[in-house]
């Protein structure tokens, strides 16, 4: 045979292989790895089809779809770590990736205003640190694009999300954690947490010196904190975390704070509530080993995926308690369609070694209301709006109130004021990172609770979710009845999806 | 569409070959004279394709193309028919195809340009059509060449949307000048050995869009795309010098794709590029980067006008001018065009009568200083950002450097090598080297190329399909010109 034909048909060959996978194996829905579902052959319409949009969309539905599309990924990120020189295995490597596409909106234009630098907030005995802040306005908003950095190397890798806003972005935030406060009225004692994020206690000397890269985010918190009415209550959660650094308070592979870390910020607000909180060993601990959270897909760094972590959460030891949930309905575009009866279930779920989802270990679900009764008999009713950083409080506090309600600022459709008053709430938490108290979408979403009027669904898809099961989740306490389980949209991880709701971060 | 696509690679392609091939037999079969078989099938299926190419990207603007290419046709026909008014066919031609440019590509930008003089005047909202620059500068180059005689004209207008929409080489270029290809719309010939080298010569523009040119994007548009506030000299320097890279490997790539597929089909298209980068003058430069639109300058504007001979600074000005402004509707392009033309007129003067009395490594550095500084200039089409990215690119910046720089060189350190190594003619050097070791021995030396061509084809299908996967920024930087 000829050389050229010798070529054609092996290389010929392999791109037919290429083509016949592509073609004909069946395309994966859901990546594993990015932790999102894929993009789905879109709907044709010819308006579509005149913008070019449609064939843009069969163009990215092609690509995204990909059969076997995790482990070509896989390669590609093993392509991309080849390229780089290896330098020394020092712990302070550090690589920086900007992902334009995460949280790009979540910080609205605030003013570019650092605040004096921080000695750590020496606030704690008061609980709205006042007098410390400048927060004048300034000319312009800049901000760095959202980014990861990848700290560490071997195991101890740790990936970091960017923060970039500046304080008086969440002047929005305190405004609405004081309408509150108004709204509830006298017999309710509002709190506010918010929480930073692991960029915070994490970001090397050296990266800290990249302008425009890291920015501390207690001038924010400080922020708004003296921004909230002499009412509520702030709970430091800064300085107790900042204690803690150097124990695992923040998950390396994950966006959001480990179960430690929550534990601390309880303590902080059960203090500031003038409830007891036992200590940490009167809890049980439970491992879920090889972890691997959701910093892997936001980074597509590999020495993410190659450094898993256990995921150590703590359940109460000897207590009795009934948690009672209540589905919300959402459709693909996350708006509510409906909610589920109530039904017991447990509070804490589940999952493997290895499982990606253990952040989901809290209920399993944010489209959720949950309602815990503890059979405390002191008199005193937390409710807890929260985005997904509160999932990890709830746990610690089932000695400390006689109910304890879960709500999702994002998920609720009914009237919180009303909600509080029916249910005999006395004490109001909030419980935000930092992101959603930078957004000025997040508040107003939150402040839209307080004037709902009845209960907020749009008219459901033709063709509703049908609730499947959660797969990896199995039932701990066997009095639980049928489950119309969480929506099947969420074994994702708590609706982390970043497009669908354009101002709230995924958590 | 563009060919680093991988709905085009494994659908459109796929497709397109099957039923060429079905056109090629179908040809053969209705002809008389087996050794010159009509070429009506294979045509008819690369028009459709080209279109459907080019309607997946531009499903209304596809009429616009396929207007002008009419324009044009009965613009030669007529210049043919009747010969005592074909110079009034010829303008009314060029006339007609720099409209449609003008009115696509540039009105909103001269709108604008009155409206900062004080002349108020709305400003059209016009998206700019993909491509148009390039197929109005082959049909200015159709009309020319039928003028002047040096190729017929289309007596069918299929044959000449063949020409001009001709999927290859639609919306990138190079830019094929009519006499190149008149011959061969109907009569031309791939041998296995054709495909052999244009399926190689694809593959390997590939590599070069997929696996090079689109991670140095990400590089320099890590540093460049914005937050200019904060960049550090050191970022603008790695930045515009990943700048550098990507726009070569983005461009000669799809160039080297287009000639493959031509290859394949039996086209033969002119070289676009000579290793640009190992050029030793500015001079240089520009008759080893984007030839064909050199050479269209050359031959269509820049010798008209009197060439040499006459009011030459004139006629290098207008000619720099035109170039800069060819690549976009902004006047970043237009200085960058004045400035390589600036360059190049005090060379003549300066550098080029005593070219061989300087070191060689001293004119390289030079050259690639001018043209790296260039693309900085290309870059930003807004003037504050330019601004500010020379401001820090010579020292002007608040930090000399930063750990992101750092990071840039060392962890794409294999990148940049590959890079700078591909930008020198290894590639000849190495493929020569069995013929230089063994002359004699052809059977073997034949089979150590395939060998290594398989190898090198292989990898590079398989890294840029793993590349292809989860790519966002894959668009091609030339289409927009």
């Amino acid at each position: 045979m000829k050389r050229a034909n010798i070529f054609l048909v092996l290389i010929g060959g392999l791109f037919l292989a290429f083509a016949i996978i592509f073609l004909l194996f069946p395309r994966p829905e859901f990546s594993e790895l990015e932790r999102r579902e894929l993009k789905q052959f879109p709907e044709f319409s010819f308006s579509r089809l005149i913008d070019g949009s449609f064939t843009a969309d069969v163009s990215s539905w092609f690509s995204d779809s990909q059969p076997f599309r995790d482990d070509f990924m896989t390669l590609s990120m093993a392509i991309k770590k080849g390229m780089a020189l290896k330098r020394g295995t020092g712990d302070d490597q550090f690589v920086f990736h900007q992902t334009g596409d995460i949280g790009a909106d979540m910080v609205p234009g605030g003013a570019e205003d650092e605040g004096p630098d921080d000695t750590a907030a020496a606030d704690s005995d008061r609980d709205i640190p006042q007098g410390d802040i400048s927060a004048a306005d300034g000319e312009e908003s800049k901000m760095s694009k959202s980014g990861i950095l990848i700290v560490g190397s071997g195991d101890k890798v740790r990936a970091l999300m960017n923060f970039g806003g500046s304080p008086s972005s969440g002047n929005a935030y305190a405004s609405m954690v004081n309408a509150y406060n108004d709204a509830l009225g006298p017999g309710v004692k509002v709190y506010s947490m918010v929480a930073p994020i692991a960029m915070e206690f994490y970001c090397p000397e050296e990266a800290r010196k990249r302008p425009g890269l890291y920015k501390s985010q207690l001038p924010t918190i400080r922020h708004i904190y003296s921004s909230l009415s002499p009412g509520v209550h702030a709970v430091n959660v800064y300085s107790a975390l900042s204690e803690h650094a150097h124990e695992d308070i923040y998950l390396r592979t994950d966006h959001h704070w480990a179960p430690l870390g929550a534990y601390y910020a309880a303590r902080e607000f059960a203090r500031v509530a003038g409830v007891h909180v036992p200590e940490l060993s009167e809890f049980d601990e439970n491992v879920i080993r090889r972890f691997v959270g959701s910093m892997y897909g936001y980074s597509k760094d590999i020495s993410v995926k190659n450094a898993p972590e256990d995921f150590t959460y703590y359940t109460p030891r000897d207590k009795s308690y009934t948690s009672t949930f209540t589905v919300i309905n959402v459709d693909k575009d996350f708006r509510m369609t409906g909610e589920s009866k109530p039904f017991k279930s447990s509070f804490f779920k589940k999952f493997k070694d290895g499982s990606g989802n253990a952040y989901l270990t809290f209920m399993g679900s944010d489209f959720l209301i949950v309602k815990v009764e503890t059979g405390v008999g002191n008199g005193r009713r937390l409710a807890i709006l929260k985005d997904s950083y509160g999932n990890a409080i709830p746990g610690y506090l089932f000695g400390s109130f006689e109910e304890v309600h879960v709500l999702d600022f994002r998920y609720f459709p009914h009237n919180i004021v009303e909600y509080c008053r029916r249910n005999g709430i006395t004490d109001f938490l909030f419980v935000n990172n930092i992101f959603n108290a930078c957004s000025s979408g997040v508040a107003s979403k939150a402040k839209a609770l307080l004037t709902r009027k009845g209960s907020s669904f749009v008219a459901p898809a033709p063709k509703p979710e049908t609730p499947a099961p959660e797969p990896a989740v199995e039932p701990q306490q066997a009095d639980a009845p049928e489950e119309p389980a969480v929506s099947v949209r969420d074994d994702d991880g708590d609706g982390e999806k970043v497009s669908a709701e354009s101002d709230s971060l995924p958590f | 569409m563009v060919f680093s696509d991988l709905f085009f690679l494994f659908v459109f392609l796929p497709a397109f070959i099957i039923l060429y091939r079905i056109g090629g037999r179908a040809d053969l079969r209705r002809s008389l004279d087996p050794l010159h078989p009509s070429h009506t099938w294979r045509n008819a299926t690369l028009v459709v394709f080209s279109l459907l190419f080019y309607a997946w990207g531009e499903p209304v603007y596809v009429l616009l193309m396929m207007v002008t290419v009419l324009l044009n046709y009965l613009s030669a026909l007529w210049m043919v028919r009747s010969v005592s008014t074909r110079k009034i066919a010829l303008i009314a031609g060029l006339v007609m195809n720099l409209l449609i440019l003008g009115s696509f590509k540039y009105l909103g930008f001269f709108a604008r340009t009155l409206n900062s003089l004080g002349l108020e005047v709305p400003v059209p909202e016009i998206s700019l059509p993909i491509g148009i620059s390039f197929y109005i500068f082959q049909s200015v180059s159709y009309l020319v060449d039928v003028y002047r005689s040096e190729a017929p004209a289309q007596r069918r207008y299929a044959d000449l949307l063949l020409y001009i929409s001709m999927f290859p080489q639609l919306i990138a270029g190079p830019i094929v000048r009519y006499d190149t290809i008149a011959r061969e719309i109907n009569s031309r010939h791939a041998t296995p050995d054709d495909v052999y080298d244009g399926a190689f010569r694809f593959l390997i523009g590939l590599g070069k869009k997929v696996i090079l040119a689109n991670q140095f994007s990400e590089i320099s548009d890590r540093f460049l795309a914005d937050g200019l506030d904060s960049l550090s000299t050191g970022g603008a320097w790695v930045g515009i010098v990943a700048f550098t890279f990507q726009i070569y490997f983005d461009f000669s790539g799809y160039s080297d794709m287009a000639i493959g597929i031509g290859r394949c089909l039996g086209f033969h298209f002119k070289e676009n590029f000579n290793h640009p980068y190992c050029c030793d003058t500015i001079t240089d430069f520009w008759r080893r980067w984007h030839m064909s639109l050199g050479s269209f300058f050359r031959d269509y504007v820049y010798i008209p006008l009197g060439g040499n001979r006459r009011r030459q600074w004139f006629n290098i000005l207008v000619v720099w001018f035109l170039t800069g402004m060819w690549h976009g509707a902004s006047w970043n392009f237009i200085i960058w065009g004045l400035y390589f033309g600036l360059i190049i007129m005090v060379e003549k003067f300066t550098i080029i009568p005593r070219k061989h009395k300087i070191p060689r490594p001293l004119l390289h550095l030079y050259s690639l200083l001018i043209v790296v500084l260039g693309w900085g200039i290309f870059y930003f089409e807004d003037m504050g950002a330019l601004a500010r990215f020379f401001r820090a690119i010579f020292g002007g910046a608040d930090h000399p450097t930063d750990f992101t720089v750092e990071g840039a060189l060392f962890d794409n350190f294999w990148l940049w090598i590959t890079a700078i190594l591909f930008c020198m003619p290894v590639r000849g050097w190495v493929s020569s080297i069995p013929e230089r070791l063994m002359p004699r021995q052809k059977w073997i030396t034949g089979n150590i190329t395939l060998l290594s061509r398989l190898v090198v084809a292989a990898v590079i299908l398989v890294i840029s399909v793993a590349l292809l996967i989860g790519a966002t920024n894959n668009a091609f930087l030339y289409t927009r010109f």
